[in-house]
């Protein structure tokens, strides 16, 4: 009978070692990522319910094609196409130090509702030709007008994401941004999106409406 | 037997209690804000900056807020960290010499009431105030994530963001004139230098009239009328005729009160701020600047046309 009740406590001790210990962990060294980004730190970790299933728009697999049709790997030329953990990368890298961002390039709607930390909002019509305004956002991001040329050389490395890969948004984005001579090589594209970010249970935030 | 299940059993719970409770031992780190999604797969907020955020001011603008901030000097840093670093504090208002009708103009089109007016960050072409809008709203969110302004706005843009931001959260008019007193004096803004009051003042109601004033204009088309009530002498206005060459000239002769600024006296003769130059230039012998009105002082006030 003691033996009997021993077990069961150890069996008990287990399970909730087991629960509190991450199990979903982001890699095999990285258990969650806590990047400090202009004072406040962000945690970046995976959902710990091993049977959570994704439900609302995230779940939806057939989307009408067109408009929302799938796009290649590659979105331009020289434009790097990156995974999850170049993203983690390029937050605790490049945006922590103040040389990059992380830009989502939805419409506000849907940034509103859910993004990656760290990401700020740049709607891609802003980047598009036809916002006349287009080049003073090129100049926040570190373009510099010199004699009506802009000069790039210390310009930030922008990563780029929307909904996902049938997500038009993001490639429409970094369209505009060469067409305004931004160089393709500062250029990075998240081709998963939000989509494969939350299919993994990654941290996404709902940001305050002016990002 | 039984010894070396409860010897075993202790060192199990041992274990598990160390398990348990190391994760809680990070709680202690100070201001972290936590962002895990919730297990239901819905998105969590994490309580974003403008609550918490004391700890995460850009520095220089926390110390310039450091003497004796209050609630509304707190609010202004806060809502400027996003845009700009701070600057060095001074006890005097800071102004500008610029008309507020550009002010009233990005208010009204930060608040979504385009006079179609504002003033553009570049020369004005097709496309529209909801594109100016949208990517006013990138700009600051790129400054505040890369702390620095890569172009330099005009100042007044502030000042705009920040009665903007007021007027948005329904503030009282109390709270936007201490807020904007407060964020004046410390050099977060500048106010156009017309608004200065006889007391050294920011002229708060001046400055929200006049938007409600460009915000009927935009709606309704309508301007306003030149006041048509008489002013008499309780108002501190003195009528003086002079005859000169057989011409019957008819001076207003008007005594600054306390709290007025050059502005509200321009609303009080000619129903508009954009008068107040001409106030000015009539006076030029007895004012150095628009913002150094005194109490007291007697401003001629010149016939308009």
């Amino acid at each position: 009978m003691l033996r009997l009740l021993s077990s069961i406590a150890i069996g008990l001790c287990v399970c909730l070692g087991a629960a509190q210990a991450q199990e979903v962990r982001i890699t095999d060294d990285l258990a969650e990522a806590a990047i400090d980004l202009n004072g406040a730190t962000i945690t970046i970790g995976r959902i710990q319910d091993t049977e959570n299933l994704l439900t609302g728009d995230f779940a939806k697999t057939s989307r009408p094609c067109p408009p929302f049709c799938i796009h290649p790997m590659t979105v331009a030329a020289g434009v790097e196409t990156v995974g999850e953990l170049e993203v983690i990368d390029f937050l605790s890298t490049k945006v922590a130090d103040g040389t990059g961002l992380l830009i989502d390039s939805r419409v506000p709607d849907f940034f509103v509702r859910g993004a990656i930390p760290g990401a700020i909002n740049v709607p891609f019509t802003t980047l598009e030709a036809s916002n006349p305004y287009r080049n003073d956002i090129i100049k926040a991001l570190g373009a510099v007008e010199v004699g009506g040329d802009l000069d790039f050389t210390n310009a930030l490395d922008l990563m780029l994401y929307c909904n996902g890969s049938w997500c038009d948004q993001s490639p429409r984005a970094i369209r505009g941004l060469i067409d305004a001579g931004y160089p393709a090589e500062k250029l990075f594209y998240y081709r998963g999106g939000v989509q494969d970010w939350v299919m993994l249970g990654l941290t996404t935030v709902t940001p305050s409406n002016d990002g | 037997m039984i010894r070396t299940v409860l010897g075993f059993f202790i060192a199990a719970l041992t274990i598990c209690i160390v398990i348990i409770l190391a994760p809680f031992s990070k709680d202690d780190e100070p201001a972290t804000i936590d962002v895990t999604r919730n297990e239901t797969g819905a998105v969590t907020s994490p309580v974003p900056a403008p609550v918490e955020a004391t700890g995460t001011l850009a520095p220089g603008v926390a110390e310039a807020i450091a003497p004796a901030p209050g609630v509304a000097g707190q609010a202004a840093a806060r809502i400027l960290a996003a845009s700009r670093a701070g600057q060095e504090p001074e006890l005097k208002i800071q102004t500008d010499s610029n008309s507020i009708g550009d002010t009233t103009a990005g208010v009204l089109a930060a608040l979504g009431l385009a006079t179609g007016e504002a003033p553009a960050p570049t020369p004005a072409a097709e496309g529209g105030d909801e594109m100016m809008n949208m990517t006013a709203s990138v700009l600051s969110g790129i400054r505040g994530a890369t702390g620095q302004p890569a172009v330099a706005e005009p100042q007044q843009n502030d000042l705009q963001t920040l009665v903007a931001w007021a007027l948005k959260e329904g503030q009282s008019d109390s709270y936007i004139d201490a807020l904007l007193n407060e964020a004046a004096t410390t050099g977060q803004i500048t106010v156009p230098n017309m608004l200065v009051t006889s007391n050294g003042r920011v002229d708060t109601a001046t400055l929200l009239a006049s938007i409600v004033q460009e915000a009927t204009a935009a709606t309704t088309g309508q301007r306003a009328a030149v006041p048509t009530t008489p002013l008499g002498p309780s108002d501190g206005v003195e009528v003086r005729v002079v005859q000169r060459a057989g011409e019957t000239e008819q001076f207003r002769f008007y005594t600054v009160g306390s709290g007025d600024s050059l502005g509200s006296i321009s609303v009080k003769f000619y129903g508009s701020v954009e008068y107040y130059p001409r106030i000015f230039e009539a006076n030029r012998t007895i004012l150095s600047s628009p913002d150094r009105i005194q109490t007291g002082q007697r401003l001629v006030i010149p016939e308009l046309g």
